[in-house]
């Protein structure tokens, strides 16, 4: 079966790359234009036993991936080509291979839009279907089939779509079915539009249907789960603003959806999402809250790990960047979790005792996700718990308050103190909380027209130790850190970079790196060397397990 | 405008109502067959491929007794042949005639899609299907039994107050991905009424290999060994037929599956002593 995908995929491939190369070369004639992009990215890895980093036989490891698009008026076709010769770190290794990975012609017109082949789409916040890629993640859940948009009216959005999902090198056996409305009111009604009053709203129903299959009841083994074929999701939403203020909502019901990442029981799944935004020159401000219960939503109901969602369930904690305030990332409990944040932006003005010559930005966020408050009253086969009212076991939390300052005309400096609560039961891990203390130091100094160089340093302060011989503690983020980087821009193509993080007091591990890039136009190389720290890499919630790796990397990413 | 919102949301419901299946509190789990019981097996003698033929048929298609013929003419002790009543159309019975349609030959005859008969698979190969007389499923099935079986398997049934079935299994290759062992009871000489090609019906046609009943679960039961080359694993299990099975008229059909793709890897029958 799969050496029939990939026979049709290549005929599609010489298919549409023929159409593109003719179109091309008859540009004049089409006039359609060419746009694409290049990403190559290598690693070699040695074994360290300091960091757990293992041998790579086969010594260089490499992703590679070349997105192709053309466009004519309102027709566009495109396709994209991936190669994992093995892949990265991190990655599955059922990514080991190489090919069209992604196609598609599509039209958009003024009402409508109809895309054929690979697609991604997304309805609402993306609580009942998002379709989207991630290459960092290693994550594409892109639909196979037909996506179709209607535009009556401004304002009016309609969208339907039916196919199947991607996985690695084939497509998933669940058929996914949606239909989506969005009417923007401001649009519509004129009164409205001409108001101060905003207003969106919208609803989707998604469905997915998967055949019959096997699954033993726990309780009686002549017994096998009465399994629902066609699993659906609906969802109603709004944005509405008023002024400075605006309030989102989204609220999802989910069927019953045994299956393996909900344990094999029957409880529906429900979520609600809302978030309330202030904002003026100078401050902004928002609050959000989330609850979700039993939201896992795939088109195979035996999967297990990233692959195969239907459903996205937005993060509800800040996305750090810094090296120490992202070590513990948090990742979405797609079973049950509640949570709250805040968000504060504001701008002390010029002049004042605080501002100073330049003024001082100052960010304040903090947010807390608990379990949900559930009694357990069965297994697989059973509707498997009781939701009630109060909280669960804390999960995650965290507050920031990050204070940037343009000291001189030439020198900014950025201050951060953070505290995060982390709870290892979120990556599946045993062990109590940790309780974490961060301090960030970031300084730019534009040195002179054609050199700049930015100089960080970090430290975290937790109550976790490393053993690497007791389970609840061979975490090897563990223990205190501190962290240095130097980073010297040399005009306008170079970059030079070095940095070390070093665990001590209970910790271990001395993780440094060198990098060096280069960049012109569109194009970018970069080389680097050192060891990389084992962990999770989240992005809005999702995450990939990060192995240790002590050797060299590097990457080239180009476009035309 | 109003009649494109009615239209959505007219869209919306149906697909609301009808992409959405409830399960009611109390039926959640559904009988699954017999229980396996396994144990070490011991190897096996002269292990050989078998086909298996899972052909669907129904007494008002006058095409099937022409089928019938085909299979009848290459059915010997390598190929087992069940045939499974189509739940529909030309599968449903004549009025006071026995009603051989059972709920796991449905399950079967949904999962492949069947549409017409009769239409034949052959060791659960979904990219073929057979159709009309078949008369290229003989070397098809000449193919199938030319390789070499990964698995040897072998069967018998005795009759006390219930049937008790053993099966024995050998990996003669190493299987990595997991199996089932599904177990069923085929009955011949049922006399019912069939249309015939010339449009008459022959109220006295004898059909045989007629699936009775899925002992197991419909898509069988997991086989518990490693699957490592050389092992041998023996699975038990029993079953109480009903009344209207005349049990001296039956086989006992076993067969090996993958359970992910459902691909058939050897099959055997046996008759009820």
């Amino acid at each position: 079966m799969v050496d029939n995908i990939m026979k049709r995929k290549r005929i599609v491939m010489i298919a549409v790359a023929a159409c593109i190369t003719m179109a091309a070369q008859g540009q004049g004639l089409l006039g359609g234009h060419v746009t694409g992009n290049v990403q190559l990215d290598g690693q070699m890895s040695s074994a360290d036993s300091t960091i757990g980093a293992q041998d790579v036989p086969e010594k260089l490891l490499m992703n590679a991936r070349a997105d192709i698009l053309y466009t004519n008026g309102d027709f566009s076709a495109g396709l994209r080509f991936e190669m994992y010769q093995n892949p990265l770190l991190g990655f599955d290794a059922r990514y080991k291979g190489q090919g069209l990975a992604n196609y598609f012609v599509a039209y958009n017109g003024e009402r409508l839009s109809v895309t054929l082949g690979n697609f991604y789409e997304q309805f609402g916040s993306g609580m009942i279907l998002r379709a989207y890629e991630d290459r960092y993640l290693g994550l594409d859940n892109a639909l196979m089939g037909l996506n179709v948009q209607y535009r009556p009216v401004e304002g009016v959005t309609l969208k339907a779509l039916a196919g199947k999902q991607r996985i690695f090198w084939d497509y998933g056996e669940g058929l996914v079915r949606g239909v989506d409305a969005e009417v923007n009111l401001g649009s519509l009604v004129k009164a409205i539009g001409e108001s101060r009053f905003r207003a969106t709203v919208g609803a989707g129903f998604v469905s997915k249907y998967e055949e019959d299959e096997t699954v033993p009841s726990a309780a009686n083994a002549e017994m096998r789960l009465n399994l629902p074929l066609n699993v659906g999701a609906a969802s109603v939403r709004a944005d509405i603003g008023y002024g400075n203020w605006s309030l989102q909502g989204e609220y999802v019901r989910k069927g019953q959806d045994p299956s393996a990442m909900n344990g094999y029981v029957y409880h529906p799944g429900e979520a609600l999402l809302l978030g309330l935004t202030y904002s003026q020159r100078g401050l902004s401000a928002s609050l959000q809250a989330k609850r979700i219960v039993n939201m896992g939503f795939k088109s195979v109901r035996s999967q297990s790990g990233e692959m195969l969602y239907i459903n996205y369930l937005p993060a509800i904690t800040k996305n750090h960047t810094y090296a120490f305030l992202s070590m513990y990332p948090y990742a979405t409990q797609v079973n049950g979790e509640q949570g709250l944040q805040g968000d504060v932006m504001y701008k002390i003005k010029k002049g004042t005792l605080l501002g100073g010559k330049y003024g001082m930005d100052v960010h304040v966020n903090s947010s807390v996700v608990v379990g949900l408050d559930t009694t357990v009253t069965g297994g697989a086969g059973t509707e498997g718990y009781e939701v009630k009212g109060g909280l669960g076991e804390t999960l995650y939390g965290d507050v920031s308050v990050e204070m940037a300052k343009k000291l001189s005309k030439n020198v900014k400096a950025t201050v951060t103190y953070a505290y995060q609560v982390f709870n290892p039961v979120v990556e599946n891990e045993p062990g109590g909380l940790h309780h974490n203390n961060i301090v960030v130091a970031d300084v730019s100094w534009k040195v002179s027209k054609k050199h700049s160089l930015r100089i960080e340093g970090e430290w975290m302060g937790s109550d976790s130790h490393y053993d690497a011989n007791d389970p609840e503690h061979n975490d090897r983020r563990a223990g205190d850190w501190v962290m240095g980087l130097v980073e010297w821009n040399i005009g306008t193509h170079w970059f030079v970079s070095a940095s070390d993080q070093w665990a001590y007091n209970d910790g271990r591990g001395n993780y440094y790196n060198l990098s060096v890039g280069y960049t012109k136009g569109a194009t970018r190389l970069q080389v680097g060397y050192g060891k990389q720290r084992e962990g999770l890499l989240c992005i809005g919630g999702v995450c990939r397990t990060v192995p240790a790796s002590n050797g060299l990397t590097f990457g080239l990413t180009t476009s035309f | 405008m109003k009649k494109i919102f009615i239209w959505v949301m007219g869209v919306m419901g149906v697909m609301g109502m009808g992409a959405c299946d409830k399960i009611e509190e109390g039926e959640y789990t559904i009988y699954d067959g017999a229980v396996v019981s396994w144990t070490e097996g011991a190897a096996i003698a002269d292990p050989v491929q078998r086909a298996y033929v899972e052909k669907y048929t129904g007494p008002r298609c006058s095409n099937c007794p022409t089928a019938d013929v085909t299979l009848a003419g290459i059915h010997n002790d390598r190929v087992v042949v069940v045939a499974i009543n189509h739940p529909v159309g030309q599968g449903m019975p004549y009025p006071g005639q026995p009603d051989m349609r059972t709920d796991g030959g449905t399950a079967w005859d949904q999962y492949f899609g069947i549409n017409a008969i009769p239409a034949a698979y052959l060791n659960r190969d979904r990219s073929v299907q057979f159709l009309g007389e078949m008369g290229n499923i003989v070397s098809a099935i000449d193919a199938a039994l030319g390789e070499t079986p990964a698995v040897g398997l072998e069967v018998s049934a005795t009759q006390g107050t219930k049937v008790d079935i053993t099966v024995d299994i050998q990996f003669l290759r190493t299987i990595g991905s997991p199996l089932t062992l599904t177990a069923a009871v085929v009955e011949d000489s049922l006399v019912y009424k069939q249309l015939m090609p010339d449009n008459t019906v022959d109220e006295g046609y004898a059909h045989n290999h007629m699936l009775r009943k899925v002992i197991t679960g419909f898509w069988g039961r997991d086989i518990e060994a490693n699957g490592t080359e050389g092992e041998a694993v023996r699975g038990t299990l029993s079953f109480t037929p009903s009344d209207d099975i005349k049990t001296e008229n039956c086989h006992i059909v076993v067969f090996v599956s993958d359970k992910g793709t459902r691909r058939v890897l050897n099959c055997a029958s046996c008759r009820i002593e």
